[in-house]
Formats: C-alpha cells, structure tokens, sequence
C-alpha cells in the first residue's frame, strides 16, 4: 500500500491552549493508545506529541511503513487495513496491547486516481477497524474526518453546525468513502454503548509541513476558479489539528465535533495571499474543466470538487470550544500565512520537497 | 532532509556559517561578482600587498571602526580563504556535472524580485516590463487593492464597499431621492428586525435601506440584510451583494447576526416579491412560512415593519417568461417596457422618487420562546405584522400624488 503522501518527522509543538490543559484528572500511567495510519502526518504528529505525553503508557503504531517517530514507548506494527485478514490482525493487536484508545486516522487527505483501493482502505478499513475494536473492548475511537463531507451549497447556512446532514456528493468516491467509515463509527456507538466515539470533523489543514488537496491546489502559479464566485473558505492550522487530536485522545468528549480555525477569509483573497494567478473559469465549465484536467492529472481534484469553489462550506467551531476545551491558536488568515511562508521558499527550491 | 525542525530553521534568514556553506544561494550575477573580488584579493595578496578587504566599504562594515586590530584582519583573511574553497569546489563540481549544485536556484530568472538590485535607466524599466513577473505583481496589488485584509464572518468587506458605494450614494441621493419617516423608531441600541415588502426586477432595497439607516439614524446604524438564497446560486451577483453586507436568508444565519445584537433586514416575500406583475405592485405576496416571527420568538427581537415606496416602479414588470430559463438557472425571465428588447440597457431602473416608512415596533415578548413551535400562532402573527405593512403602503399611496416627484 502506497501512501499519498509522506510525512515529516517531529511533531509541531503544541499550541498555547494545549499546554494549559495538560493538567488533568491523573489517570493510570499505562494507558494504552493505538494510531492507525500511523505514518501519515497527522499520525506521526500525533504519536510524537504523545510520546511526550506522561499520562499515555504506549502507543501502538499500526501502518504499513515504519513511523517516523517512533520513540521509547512506540511499539509499531505492520498492518494492511486494505487486507481482508486485517479485522482479525487488528483485533489481535489491540487485545493483545490491552488498548485503551483508538486514533483511526487511516484516511487519505487528497483524493487519489486509484478509487478502488481507496474504498478498501477508507470504508472497509473503517469497517474492519471498528469491528476489531469492538471485539477488543477498546474503550475509545477517535476518527478523523472532514467538514467537506457537509457539502458545498449554496443554501449552507454560513455556518454549519453537527447537527447538520453531510451532503457532500456521493457521486465522489473520496466523501462517500468518508462519509460511509463515519457511519461504520457510529454504527459502534450503537452495538456498543459503553463505547466513547469521537468524530473530529476538521476544517481543510494548512501549514508549512502537511500536503492535502487544499496545499495541491495552491501549490500551482495559476490556479482555477469559478468565475463570478468568492466563497468564504476557513482553515486549520496543522499545529491545531495535532492539538485537537491529541485533546481527543486525552480527553473523553463524546460525539461530533467541527475542528476549526477562527475566522473565514474569501477564496480570492487566500489566492491573492499565496502569490497565485486566479483563472476564473466560466461555472458551467468547471465541472468539464475539472474532469478532463482530473484525467491527465493537471489538477489536484476531480470535477465534483468544483463546487468547493463556488458554494460556503464553512463548519461552526463553538461545540469543540464548549464541550472538548479545544481552542486553535491560529486562525484561518494566519495558517494561509504561515503556509505561504513555507510555500514561497518552496517555489523558489531553497525547501526540499516532502515527496508524496 | 524532509525533517520539520530543519524546514523550520530554514525560514529564518541563516547566518552566513561555513556549515550552512552548501545552501548558500545567492543569484548567479551576485556569486560572480563576489568571485570576481575575491580573485582580485588573492591576486593582491600574491603581489605582497596588504590586504585591502579589511577596510573596504562592505554593507557591513559602513559606520564601523576601521578595523586595525592584526588579528581581527588574520581572521578575515582566514575566512575569506575558507569561502574561497568553498567556491572554488562548487565551481568544479558544477564544471564536472555540467549542472548547478541541487540546492542552488534551479531557474534563477525566477527568483523575485526584491532579491535583485533594481536595474536602472531605459534598458532596466524596459526589461522590467518585458518580464511577466512585473505583471503578475501588479495584478496581485491591484487585486488586493480593493479588498479589506480581513472580512467579517459573513463576508462583509468594508473597504471593497467603499469603492463601489459612490454608485450607491449616487442612486441614493440623485436617483432615487429617498426620503425617510419614523427613523427614530428605530432603537438606537440592541437587536431588531425591519421587516420590509419587496420590489424591483433588480432589487437594490436592501442597499437603500441599508444607506438610509447608515445616513438619517442618530446613531448611524450599521444594517444587515437577508437576501434570498436564488442570488447565491448566479455568479457575481452572490459574491459581491455578499461582500456588501448581504447574507444568506436562514434561520442558523439570522439567530447568530441577532445574537450579536445587529440591526437585521428581512424581506419575507423573497422571490415572489421580486416576481410581482406591475399590476400587482403593492401587493404583499405571501410571507414565506412566518420564518421571521420563529426568529423574533426565539431570540426575543422586536419587529419594525417597513414601507418602501417607489421601489415597485422601477422596473415595471410585464411578464415571467419561464420557457427553458431553467436550463440557464433562471426562474423566470422577466420582461419589462425595455429590457429583452433593449438589452442589458434596459434593466436601468426608472428614476422614481422613493419613499421609506419606519412603523411602531411590534413585541412579541408576551410569547415564550416555545411559541415558536406554534405554528398556527406563527402563522397569526406573520399575518398582523403583513397587514401592517400593506395598511402603511395603502396610506403612503393615498398620500403620493406622483410617481416621479412623490
């Protein structure tokens, strides 16, 4: 199994909101988490800030590659969720660790020409990771997930809360994929009730280190755009998004929660920021565009992206602020910045290139 | 080297060490004519010369002490010889591969601008002009130029609505004439929802209203409107009314602009206002489904109803045409005395004099929050706040004896 993307070494440090909650409940020193997808960015990030942690006892690493950062109490293994064997490896691994929390963070953050192997990893993989779970008595699943499964359109109130359908098209392999392991973690909730599962849906990632769609997209001098529409687009920062992740793991929040930077900024203006060259395609276009630059892979997404440039897809933080204590240090217009920053030594080849 | 902390590091100018020697990346220009000096200050040093380095105007060394110290002038030296091997390496492995070095500017024509000294006289603009770097820089100004560095959260851009207001105040003064009555209804402080018909084929009332409160309120209040979701749906339309200050008609939108305590406008005819027939000019259409009054229910705001007169003769309407306009994403086309025929011309409003009526604030605070799950109530209520409305309308029209000078 190949990953899209291959991923930094050390853990950005955590944000200021993070290290003031550090302080909590003391809880058996030998707790137990596991990471699926262990060598991505967000898993190896978050089993380096968790190897710093002193109330995590150890993690266990499964994915195909090694992880990166892999320290003292990191014990990795070598797992293929697109396997069928995979239910039954994973439920063994997490019995045999005594696993207490489980980061299924297995996803893929842009989408990919090999749709097929994808729903195995994504949807299936979910499927088996659950099962595996429930069989194992794990008593927390945290699962990573996207405010884009809600959909762009344009009768999206500007801000979408949990309560709201994910609308994402279903006709895109990469939300349904999605949209199908949130529901195999849900479905876990039900058949086990004593079970505590977390849904982080978060805003796309920016940051000097990670690669998503989002990055692919702006990674390009000329970018298309919907001409006519500026939709108000948010971000998070990857520092947060490794913080929020880590405060799901720590803390018990039960639920779904949005996981958002502050503030929107229009899609224009996030081009202007990142030094590109908008080229405003005639809307009815876009989805033609899309699909014949998908197919000689031009562009970073498929047509049914398209979307994401006309309509507001814009999540409401305030539930992970209330209920998870989760408050990102950075806001949209600073990860574009901060982004941009990393990006611009990119461009000009004075920062080696993370190669997918 | 993909490891974080060393991308880190690079973002921060480095010194200029000997370990950081292979990143050096200065352009091809400025590494030869550093050469090139440093060549003439071996050539020296052969010849017995003192070495002139030491005193040489460098950036560096401007308001500095001449430095006269042996050994602080030995460990230039010292220096200066180590860069020299440094460059005299790099020059045979670039000879050998043929090829500049992997972490040197693979297209150094490329780098921006600010690292290059600006080239000067007719030559310099000319070839500055040439480059399309020039043009790609006054693109993104001028891009920027017009836009606020942060927007508000539902897109409101105060600096791009500065720009494009003079047309507004222009069609508000000039145009429109628009006068006002019962402003000081209008509570100077706190939530409030103006509840107004609507009208024009191109409906600039919600604008109008806007710079009425903006212009005749005491407190020049700022206003919010609700603007029907079909707009969002064309292109341009959506975006700029968005910046303007419009946000999308929903319930989640209205209750967080309330919470804050906004001075909101509503139009709960929607589309079917927009749509009405000249012959039906005044004729409060349906209101929705009393979305309005849930609103004010829950979040405990007063209601101003509000008459605008003049609005409906703008831009007469004759007839929908709604034949294959939803291939285009049209509900309807409109047809007016001139507008297919003379074209986009022919959307220019009429000069008709406007006329806004501010009524008595209406309280639904004897409800509880639950009444709004009341449907019949709902439905009571969103009819008396409609029959004020059309009564100020009948009275305003009673009252005009002119479409063009009120």
């Amino acid at each position: 199994m190949k990953r899209p993307r291959r991923v930094p070494a050390s853990p950005p440090a955590l944000g200021p909101a993070q290290a003031s909650r550090s302080i909590q409940t003391r809880r058996t020193p030998t707790r137990v988490v596991a990471v699926t997808g262990a060598a991505s960015f967000l898993g190896a990030s978050l089993i380096g800030s968790l190897e710093e942690d002193e109330r995590i006892g150890r993690i266990v690493a499964l994915d195909v590659t090694a992880t990166p950062n892999a320290g003292k109490k990191t014990r990795s293994y070598d797992v293929d969720l697109t396997q069928p064997a995979a239910e039954a490896r994973v439920a063994e691994i997490l019995s045999a660790e005594r696993v207490d929390t489980l980061a299924h963070l297995a996803f893929l953050a842009s989408p990919t020409h090999a749709t097929a192997w994808a729903h195995e990893l994504e949807s299936l993989g979910t499927m088996h990771v659950t099962v595996a779970a429930r069989h194992a008595q794990v008593r927390k699943l945290v699962l990573w997930s996207h405010t884009w499964l809600y959909g762009a359109h344009p009768s999206n109130p500007n801000f979408l809360t949990e309560k709201h359908p994910l609308r994402a098209p279903l006709t895109e392999p990469y939300f349904a994929d999605k949209i199908e392991a949130e529901d195999q973690a849900r479905k876990l909730n039900e058949r086990s009730p004593g079970a505590i599962v977390t849904i982080l849906r978060a805003a796309p990632i920016l940051g000097p280190n990670v690669r998503n769609a989002f990055t692919r997209y702006l990674a390009h001098r000329f970018v298309p755009t919907a001409m006519g529409f500026d939709p108000l687009v948010q971000f998070l920062h990857e520092v947060d998004a490794i913080a929020a992740l880590h405060l799901a793991v720590v803390r018990d929040a039960r639920g779904t929660f949005n996981i958002v930077g502050d503030g929107v900024l229009p899609l224009s203006t996030v081009i202007k920021l990142a030094g590109r060259v908008a080229v405003p395609i005639p809307h009815p276009l876009t989805e033609l565009v899309g699909a014949a630059g998908w197919a000689v892979q031009l562009v970073a997404a498929p047509a049914s992206f398209a979307k994401y440039l006309r309509f507001l897809c814009v999540a409401d933080g305030q539930k992970a602020r209330e209920a998870m204590g989760f408050r990102p240090a950075y806001t949209s217009r600073e990860a574009v910045l901060d982004f941009v920053s990393a990006q611009r030594l990119r461009d000009v080849r004075l920062l080696s290139e993370n190669r997918a | 080297m993909t490891h974080k902390k060393d991308n880190l590091e690079s973002n921060a100018p480095a010194p200029p060490t000997s370990a950081e020697g292979p990143r050096q990346t200065e352009r091809e220009g400025a590494s030869l004519h550093r050469r090139r000096r440093v060549r003439a200050r071996r050539a020296a040093r052969v010849r017995g010369e003192p070495p002139v380095s030491a005193v040489e105007p460098t950036p560096f060394s401007e308001g500095m002490e001449p430095l006269s110290d042996p050994n602080i002038a030995d460990r230039i030296r010292q220096l200066e010889e180590r860069l020299d091997q440094m460059i005299d390496a790099r020059a045979r492995l670039r000879d050998a591969t043929g090829q500049p070095l992997p972490m040197s500017p693979a297209r150094p024509e490329r780098l921006p601008a600010y690292a290059a000294p600006e080239p000067e006289g007719v030559l310099g603009t000319a070839r500055e002009l040439l480059s399309i770097d020039f043009y790609l820089r006054q693109w993104g100004r001028l891009g920027l130029r017009s836009r606020s560095e942060e927007v508000d959260e539902f897109g409101y851009d105060p600096v791009y609505e500065r720009k494009i207001l003079p047309f507004f105040e222009f069609l508000y003064r000039r145009y429109f004439r628009v006068v006002t009555q019962g402003l000081e209804r209008v509570p100077k402080e706190g939530r409030c929802l103006l509840v107004a018909n609507h009208s024009g084929t191109l409906p600039v009332d919600g604008m109008m209203l806007r710079l009425a409160l903006h212009h005749e309120h005491p407190q020049h209040r700022e206003m919010r409107w609700l603007a029907e979701d079909a707009i969002f749906h064309f292109p341009f339309l959506g975006s700029i009314s968005n910046r303007m200050g419009a946000v999308r008609a929903c319930q989640e939108n209205a209750t967080r602009l309330l919470d804050r305590d906004a001075l909101v406008a509503v139009f709960p005819e929607g589309m079917k206002g927009i749509g009405k027939l000249f012959r039906e000019r005044y004729k409060l259409q349906r209101f929705g489904r009393g979305g309005f009054v849930k609103l004010c229910l829950r979040t405990r705001t007063p209601v101003i109803p509000v008459a605008i007169v003049g609005g409906e003769e703008t831009n007469p309407l004759l007839a929908r045409v709604d034949y294959l306009t939803k291939a285009v994403g049209l509900p309807y086309l409109p047809v007016t005395p001139t507008f297919p025929f003379l074209g986009p011309i022919g959307l220019v409003p009429v000069p008709t004099k406007w006329k806004i009526y501010f009524g008595e604030p209406i309280h639904f605070d004897r409800h509880g929050a639950e009444a709004a799950d009341d449907e019949i109530l709902v439905g009571r209520l969103a009819e008396g706040v409609r029959a004020e409305i059309q009564s100020m309308l009948n009275r305003a029209l009673v009252e005009r004896r002119s479409v063009w000078f009120g």
